[in-house]
């Protein structure tokens, strides 16, 4: 579908011709709040939904495909809202993350079964869902006694047989092996370049970087970034890290770290004779650090970066 | 574009919904530790037959009493409950209802073949059971009755249960208060909602269906008999319509949460 040109989309958050729109949306689950003032759009292709545990992703994507309302703001998916017109579901599947599948079911059942529901005419749909994610040999064994990677295949071919405009997938690739995620992401690709909208979350940046060409990030259940994966990257190396250095003489080698162009800030604990240091360039830090201790005939005992987890970055970003 | 056609020949269509949702029902909602313990309390039923004999009675009169107290109130009650839990409460629990939820298929064909399922589950344990403890108590005469009355009672039930099942998802505890709670201690003292109970509409039944029944099971205030029965199906409708509604509305926020 071309672009509107009459809608260039400044906001990252935004695409031009969306699919899937969330305006302002916020939910809450007693006092805890899962979304908060969220907007953000989804339209053809592949979208990642990235975020720390906790951070929204799995609310957003309940939303989306109406399993809840939204307390406040709105969710609409091409136009209607996912909550009210049931028409909607005939366009759109989801594939949960928690293992929970059918109990008694084989895979072809299940497949029938939401071929059965959603009045898909081709005949031959569930077998080709089946053999898309690789289970027509063990078709006919029930869907409970699979694997997690299995049981995960097993959902997406279940989403598949109704030939969804919109998928929506959360952690789609957990406990698959690579082989498999190889495969899997192949898929999601094609049914994006296909003109499907395909949202998939995920808390592994490189997982979606791999899948997705657009992607929005959520920390707390706020948006912290949206765009392409190199932008998200950009902005996080634009973040502060922090990083923790264990010295024989802390205070000289303190005196020596604040002349470093990379270095933001240091403190020192005399105690423990440990530095945090604060940067803007980890890297340029890593490569000076051991030169600089050996100029100033300090020895070095630890160095460990503070936040470098995934997790960490978000909250930065968020910051 | 012609229409795809099976093996031999005939045009193919999906089954209809109804049906599909049926199927799933018997298949997917009655694990074996859920049959297990659906026949746990309808093998109670018979034990309440054989208890009939230690009453000093006539066997038709102490099976009515057995019935009335026990199978009425106790047996049908909880294993209606274990089925009305199976076929929509738990798979809420677990996380996988959204399959079916998550499909264009109208809200009242969900609730009619899970209510629909059920029932068929119920009638081929409970109303059997109920019958064949009837028999153990010495009292043939009274089987018919029973039965008819375990049957109405028991799918009433299973509305309830699923329309509860609608509404929360400890389904279970909040049956279990419906059941002891409403029922059994309101529904003793208050006639107005004995009259829209299952058992005590499904004790009303039976009364009035036998012959010679004992006068202290005749409650006033509620209909008996055939009466009962049309008063249970009203019962009935108002709940599926009530949970159709709820069911619209379902919030289905995970297995996890």
């Amino acid at each position: 579908m071309a672009a509107n040109p009459e809608f260039p989309p400044h906001d990252p958050a935004l695409v031009a011709n969306p699919t899937v729109e969330v305006d302002a949306a916020s939910v809450w689950f007693g006092p805890k709040v899962a979304l908060s003032e969220l907007t953000c759009s989804f339209g053809p292709g592949v979208s990642g939904l990235l975020g720390p545990n906790g951070a929204g992703k799995t609310t957003l994507m309940r939303a989306i495909t109406g399993l809840i309302d939204v307390n406040e703001g709105s969710v609409r998916v091409r136009g209607r809202d996912p909550r009210r017109d049931r028409a909607v579901h005939a366009d759109m599947a989801l594939v949960p993350e928690d293992e929970a599948v059918p109990a008694g079911l084989t895979a072809r059942q299940l497949t029938h079964y939401l071929a059965d529901l959603h009045r898909v005419t081709e005949r031959d749909a569930p077998e080709q869902a089946l053999r898309t994610v690789d289970l027509l040999d063990v078709a006919d064994r029930r869907v409970d006694t699979f694997s997690k990677g299995m049981r995960q295949r097993a959902k997406i071919a279940a989403a598949l047989v109704t030939d969804p405009n919109v998928l929506v997938l959360d952690e789609p690739l957990n406990g698959a092996d690579p082989v498999q995620r190889a495969q899997l992401i192949t898929l999601f690709k094609q049914l994006g370049a296909g003109g499907r909208t395909v949202i998939v979350s995920s808390h592994v940046l490189n997982e979606v970087e791999r899948l997705a060409d657009r992607v929005v990030v959520l920390v707390h259940g706020r948006l912290a970034a949206a765009g392409g994966h190199r932008a998200i990257r950009d902005a996080m190396d634009e973040t502060p890290r922090h990083v923790l250095v264990r010295a024989d003489d802390g205070r000289r080698l303190a005196a020596a770290l604040v002349g470093l162009d990379s270095v933001t800030g240091v403190t020192f604990d005399p105690g423990r004779s440990e530095l945090t240091v604060s940067t803007l360039q980890a890297r340029e830090l890593a490569t000076a650090l051991p030169r600089l201790a050996q100029t100033a005939s300090v020895r070095l005992l630890e160095v460990r970066p503070l936040d470098d987890s995934l997790e960490s970055l978000f909250r930065e970003l968020v910051r | 574009m012609n229409a795809p056609v099976d093996a031999v020949g005939r045009p193919w269509r999906p089954q209809p919904r109804l049906l599909a949702i049926l199927r799933y029902t018997w298949r997917s909602c009655f694990p074996p530790k859920r049959w297990a313990a659906i026949l746990l309390p309808c093998s109670g039923a018979l034990l309440f037959g054989l208890l009939a004999h230690a009453i000093d009675q006539g066997a038709d009169r102490a099976f009515a009493n057995v019935a009335a107290e026990g199978i009425f109130s106790l047996v049908m009650p909880i294993a209606a409950l274990v089925i009305g839990d199976s076929v929509l409460g738990a798979e809420i629990r677990n996380g996988s209802f959204h399959l079916t939820w998550l499909s264009p298929t109208p809200t009242w064909q969900i609730v009619l073949g899970r209510w629909v399922g059920g029932s068929v589950v119920a009638l081929f344990t409970i109303v059997p059971a109920v019958g064949v403890a009837a028999v153990i108590a010495g009292s043939p005469s009274s089987v018919g009755p029973a039965m008819i009355a375990a049957a109405v009672g028991s799918v009433s039930y299973v509305a309830i249960f699923i329309a509860i099942g609608c509404m929360t998802r400890r389904t279970a505890v909040w049956s279990l208060a419906f059941v002891f709670l409403v029922e059994r201690l309101l529904g003793g003292v208050l006639t107005g909602i004995a009259q829209l109970s299952p058992t005590w509409e499904s004790r009303a039944i039976f009364v009035g269906l036998i012959d010679d029944a004992p006068r202290r099971l005749v409650r006033d205030g509620i209909p008996q008999g055939v009466d009962a029965i049309a008063r249970l199906a009203i019962v009935t409708v108002v709940v599926l319509l009530l949970a159709e509604w709820r069911m619209r509305h379902i919030r289905l926020s995970g297995a996890s949460d």
